[in-house]
């Protein structure tokens, strides 16, 4: 879910970072308050209409942006179903596409500096009882870096099995991928400490 | 990516931020340093002094060259003896080391540490306590150097292995120290960037240690030291070593034993 900046400009780059995020995090409490299916399908209308007003390469990245969520929402659907609880199945489900894909929209229109600028800025009454929060933008910026570059790196183990197997790869490639991504980690720590570490 | 024209020929020379030449060069000292990871004895009883502006290390696979610019760097601690850059120790006091000693990693992935280009090179900068402003300003004006100004908002995984060299190369240079470890740092280069980073390298006031396995790299280099199973087996002026280094890998290069493979 997590998505980079978009390389496709539109109007919303142009806002602040901090009124962006402002405004998400009003929409998202009120998304929590609706109950109606009805008035959340309105909402998603809605924030589709806003991915729109990008453009269709915007609209069309925006969607490709959402995919591991689908996973989500036919569990959820299918659960409720289940259960019978149908409209309260549903409303959950348009909820959590509603302020996925908003939170999506400020991604994608936002620049990680800005938004680590904001957070650190949301922080300073931490840094005035004494306390770092360079770990924690660092910490955002490490996320971001590699979430593509590790589901790369699945992508790259499936290859290199089907590469020497006639059958797809299931669990065998969690282990090698756990390795990988400790491996990355400790790779990280020195190219952190090459340059000053984080004093 | 069109081709990019290569700099102008002067362009590294009148660098601005290129340190005076009376700035005296960086002194590496080892006494008696071995090295060992887990059981492995990595590099053994190395006694080195070298004050040379350009030293080639090469070796085969293994040999251990990757760990010593490492060591060198001060990102690992020798398990025995001493090592220092101008009677400093380059492990223990890091703050120092950002200005002496910079390092690009044999594989850019290792050293990236941020989603954006120009993040990357800022990165550095900022650690060596420059302002946000000056920074950004300082990692264009790198970008622009190598005619990569339009990368700067690039994500980092979008670009190619070569492409992510030349962005180490660049958060390296950017910062600036007086000495620039290169571990095999042509492998992913087109031979249009190889040529334009060896001319920029010939330009750096920095001293520079470089790792290769091109012996054609290192050719007028003022001194070739030769690694082989942990230990230095030569040392001394770029020509004669060479010529041996090359003439023995030949030699182990006709043979069909791979069992020989060192390490
Ligand atoms: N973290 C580690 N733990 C244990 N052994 C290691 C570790 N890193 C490297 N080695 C071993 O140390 C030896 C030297 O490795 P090094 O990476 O320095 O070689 P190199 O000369 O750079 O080789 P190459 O030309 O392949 O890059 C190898 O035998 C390697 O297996
Ligand atoms: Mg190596």
């Amino acid at each position: 879910m997590i998505s980079l900046t978009s390389p496709v400009e539109i109007w919303a780059h142009r806002l602040p970072a901090w009124l962006k995020l402002a405004a998400l995090s009003l929409a998202t409490v009120c998304l929590f308050a609706i109950e109606s299916p009805a008035v959340l399908a309105l909402a998603v209308a809605a924030v589709a209409g806003l991915f729109l007003t990008g453009g269709r390469v915007f609209l069309a990245e925006g969607f490709r942006n959402l995919r591991i969520l689908w996973t989500f929402l036919v569990l959820i659907a299918v659960w409720h179903g289940v259960t019978g609880q149908i409209e309260a199945g549903m409303a959950i489900a348009l909820r959590l596409l509603a302020a996925v894909a908003l939170a999506n929209f400020v991604t994608m229109t936002t620049r990680l500096g800005d938004m680590i600028d904001v957070v650190s800025f949301l922080l300073t009454p931490l840094r005035r009882l004494g306390l770092s929060t360079r770990a924690l933008e660092l910490a955002i910026a490490l996320v971001i870096r590699f979430t593509p570059s590790i589901a790369r790196k699945g992508a790259l183990l499936t290859q290199s099995w089907r590469a020497r197997s006639p059958r797809r790869p299931g669990w065998q490639i969690v282990m090698p991928m756990a390795a990988l991504a400790i491996d990355d980690a400790e790779h990280v720590a020195e190219a952190l400490r090459a340059r000053g570490g984080l004093e | 990516m069109t081709m990019q024209s290569p700099l102008p020929p002067k362009a590294a020379a009148s660098d601005p931020n290129a340190r005076s030449s009376a700035a005296p060069s960086p002194v590496l000292k080892l006494a008696g340093v071995t090295l060992r990871l887990g059981q492995h004895e990595v590099l053994s009883g190395i006694d080195l002094r070298a004050d040379e502006r350009r030293i080639g290390i090469v070796g085969r696979n293994g040999s251990g060259k990757t760990t010593l610019a490492r060591l060198l760097a001060g990102l690992v601690a020798p398990t025995e003896g001493t090592a220092e850059i101008s009677g400093v120790d380059m492990a223990k006091d890091r703050k120092a080391a950002l200005r002496k000693v910079g390092i690009l990693f044999q594989n850019p992935d290792h050293q990236i540490i941020f989603p954006i280009v120009e993040e990357e090179i800022g990165f550095g900068l900022t650690q060596m306590g420059l302002p946000k402003a000056e920074a950004a300003a300082r990692s264009h004006a790198m970008l622009e150097r190598f005619d990569k100004a339009h990368w700067a908002k690039a994500p980092v995984h979008s670009l190619s292995q070569g492409q992510k060299q030349l962005l180490c190369l660049m958060a390296v240079l950017a910062m600036e120290p007086a000495l620039i470890i290169l571990d095999e740092p042509f492998s992913g280069l087109d031979i249009p960037t190889r040529m334009q980073l060896m001319r920029y390298l010939d330009g750096v006031e920095a001293s520079i240690v470089l790792i290769s396995h091109d012996p054609a790299a290192l050719r007028d280099f003022d001194r070739v030291i030769w690694l082989e199973a942990g230990r230095v087996r030569e040392d001394g002026a770029a020509g004669p070593v060479l010529t041996r280094f090359e003439r023995q890998m030949r030699l182990w290069g006709e043979e069909d034993d791979l069992s020989d493979l060192s390490g």
